[in-house]
């Protein structure tokens, strides 16, 4: 085994090294969307049902429930922005 | 333009006599915003009352309630969009409503009250049924069970086998249900069969008070139900008779009479005194003349009208927005989010054309916007309601705007068109042959910044504008110095940056003279226009300082239009990839029988795909844009909360005088 990962080691190649990088950029910038694809969504989740609940009472408040139900949608595109910049 | 449509309060004064009149007039004008009259609310209070109704009002308000019973009973919506070929005179509606109108009524009350009859007799031999229903398989005739002295009848279902130590007669008969028995038994025995019935889970059926065999007497009822069926098709027949032949008639009687009540409660919105009454309100300064004209004339001058100086009126004038036909459609998007104060700036006609920009930027494709703009034109055509086509509009702007943007991304459904991108390529590297340079990510990035930072400084202008027309005194100096702050801190910040750092498609001022501590004339003016903003923001409300990192975030936020956009680009290349690289061009190159299903199933997915591209790509663009509009540009400098114009008075829709 260690001997394996020994030859393993001295037949890295800069190409190799290349590639690893890439895949480690592109798990970066999946983290970075996922990561805050999921901290929005349980912002959005309080508010929203929140929201449901008022708009129910007062059609009238629509507009202002549907702008703080969007508010947290910048973390996700931030984590969008991060992951398009780490990948091009 | 930028502002709502100027109002001028105006005060009526007249003698009671007058008071019909006026209003006969100020209802066919259709502009006086009346502002309700209230009463103190104190016991020594002497002055004016709130009127009464004028005396026409409680018969009118009947009639109205009458005619309203009959439409609902027809299933007429009183907003029911029809088609008007031809108004109807009031003066005839009116004669209609004395004469034509209670023969209707009473023709369609009767009907009505003949098909609750029909109805509740159906419902009463359905229950019937429902009781001789277990009797159909008893041979013999139902009076057989009732009437006895010495013996006791059971009748019932029981689910477990059923055993009487008593001398009894038992019919049974087994049903879905479970079994159904008859048991006869001496009334001496009682005692015995009411232990042995809860042993078998005895459940009682009451016998029907029916003579005959209970299959013939469920015929009977059942052709009874046929018949009076029969009877309500031919009245449900008449009633549509009646809709179709005079539903545009009921529908104008109800505008007329609705207008009569409304008239006629108007007095409960004026001030009154024993003699004489005042009212007041709002009128478009432009229609005012018209107003008073109208007036005069409807009452031979005996009525005193006033025009309110600007320093006695106290309350805020209704908003009635003031845009050039272009931008109408958007003022719907105002109304969700909330209508303009009078004092305030509208921003209706910039978000008229930033919306569809930004919706263009978002959504740039040729095809995407040509499906949406064949949709929007279809939706305009068919779609009955003033919301639903001012939707359809702005989905019409945003959709030619997508188109444009499409050309210059050189997009169509994901494929690129002959040509080079024109502004940005938002081309991926997806599929199996692709290649190129993919997308120039830190171009679209900067253009999506720089377009915040514009949008960003226009709002604080605007906001500063604001302040400068509504607020008095040194908070209103504090406040313009403040909105002017946020832009000094926003574009000191961008000086510091380019200072520092050299990027495409910014100024690049690395190469100014330094003058020391690593920083050069740029970043020293900088580093002075934040400080001074900072101070002029502590000013105005040091509170405020915590609010500072929103500058970053707003303009950051603007990088939406691209990420939203190129997710949009990646949906339509994978749906391209997946439908034609993967499924159908293997099958192309050695076509069998198989082949062919698989490229329909290759077909489909790519329709499939790029229809629910097409709606993601929709809301998301909509929703996105809108979003910038509403947190990232209102907030800096519209409050809203304006209350609606609403004059006294009726679009007609049937009539006219």
């Amino acid at each position: 085994m260690a001997e394996a990962a020994a030859v393993a080691a001295t037949e890295m190649t800069v190409e190799m090294v290349k590639a690893s990088q890439l895949g480690m950029k592109a798990l970066g910038a999946g983290l970075a969307v996922g990561l805050t694809g999921i901290g929005t969504g349980l912002a959005e989740m309080a508010i929203g049902s929140a929201a449901v609940g008022a708009t129910a009472e007062n059609k009238d408040i629509f507009g202002l429930v549907l702008l703080l139900t969007v508010i947290p949608e910048t973390i996700v595109i931030f984590g969008l922005v991060v992951g398009l910049l780490l990948l091009f | 333009m930028f502002t709502p449509e100027g109002m001028t309060r105006v005060l009526i004064a007249a003698t009671k006599s007058q008071m019909e009149p006026v209003i006969r007039e100020l209802y066919r004008q259709h502009l006086f915003h009346i502002e309700e009259f209230v009463e103190k609310d104190s016991k020594e209070y002497e002055g004016y009352r709130i009127g009464t109704p004028l005396p026409a009002a409680n018969e009118t308000s009947r009639e109205l309630i009458r005619l309203r019973g009959i439409t609902s009973s027809f299933g007429i919506r009183e907003d029911e969009e029809v088609p008007v070929s031809q108004k109807v005179k009031s003066s005839h509606l009116r004669e209609v409503i004395e004469k034509e109108l209670p023969l209707l009524e009473q023709e369609t009350e009767e009907l009505l009250a003949k098909r609750a009859k029909l109805d509740a007799q159906i419902k009463e031999y359905e229950q019937k049924i429902e009781t001789l229903r277990p009797f159909q398989d008893v041979p013999f005739d139902l009076s057989l069970l009732r009437g006895f002295r010495m013996f006791s009848v059971y009748c019932g279902y029981i689910s477990k086998s059923l055993s009487l130590d008593v001398p009894h007669e038992i019919f049974s008969a087994d049903t879905k249900k479970g079994k159904f028995v008859i048991i006869v038994v001496q009334q001496k025995d009682r005692a015995g069969v009411d232990q042995a019935l809860p042993e078998a889970q005895f459940q009682a059926v009451p016998i029907p008070d029916e003579d005959g065999l209970a299959r013939d007497r469920i015929g009977f009822y059942e052709s009874q139900i046929l018949a009076r069926k029969g009877e309500m098709e031919e009245i449900n027949r008449k009633l549509d008779d009646i809709r179709t032949r005079h539903r545009d008639l009921f529908l104008a009687c109800h505008e007329l009479l609705s207008a009569d009540v409304e008239m006629a409660e108007a007095p409960l919105r004026f001030a009154t005194t024993g003699r004489s009454f005042v009212v007041e309100g709002w009128v478009p300064t432009v229609h005012l003349e018209r107003l008073k004209e109208g007036i005069h004339y409807a009452t031979g001058g005996k009525v005193f009208v006033y025009e309110c100086e600007p320093s006695e009126i106290s309350d805020v004038p209704p908003t009635e927005y003031h845009n050039p036909g272009f931008a109408k459609p958007t003022e719907m998007l105002m109304d969700v989010y909330s209508r303009p104060r009078y004092t305030e700036l509208d921003p209706t006609l910039i978000v008229s054309i930033i919306f569809p920009i930004f919706f263009g930027i978002i959504l740039g494709d040729v095809g995407y916007g040509a499906v949406l703009l064949v949709l929007s034109l279809a939706l305009h055509r068919f779609l009955k309601g003033e919301e639903a086509r001012r939707l359809a509009i702005i989905l019409r702007n945003a959709s030619i705007s997508s188109i444009i943007f499409g050309i210059l991304f050189s997009e169509i459904f994901g494929f690129s068109l002959p040509w080079k991108p024109l502004l940005f390529s938002r081309h991926l590297n997806i599929g199996g042959h692709a290649g190129g340079h993919g997308p120039d990510v830190t171009g679209l990035m900067i253009m999506a910044v720089w377009i915040g930072i514009l949008q960003i400084t226009l709002g604080r202008v605007l906001g500063m504008v604001n302040h400068a027309r509504q607020d008095h005194g040194s908070h209103r100096v504090k406040a313009v110095l403040a909105n002017l702050g946020w832009i000094m801190v926003l574009w000191g910040i961008l000086l510091m940056i380019w200072a520092s750092f050299s990027m495409p498609f910014m100024p690049d001022l690395t190469g100014m003279p330094p003058i020391g501590m690593g920083l050069n004339l740029a970043s020293i003016g900088g580093l002075v226009m934040i400080v001074t903003g900072v101070l002029f923001i502590i000013l105005d409300s040091p509170l405020e300082v915590v609010e500072l990192p929103t500058i970053l975030s707003h303009v950051l936020s603007y990088a939406r239009l691209v990420g939203v956009g190129l997710s949009s680009v990646a949906i339509a290349m994978v749906v391209n990839f997946i439908a034609i690289g993967l499924i159908i061009e293997p099958q192309l190159e050695s076509l069998t029988a198989l082949g062919v299903i698989f490229i329909i199933i290759g077909g489909i997915v790519l329709v499939v795909g790029h229809l629910l591209n097409t709606i993601l790509g929709m809301l998301g663009g909509a929703l996105q844009s809108l979003r910038l509009q509403y947190v990232e540009f209102f907030t800096k400098f519209y409050k809203g909360g304006g209350r609606k114009y609403n004059p006294f008075g009726m679009k007609k829709r049937f009539m006219e005088d």
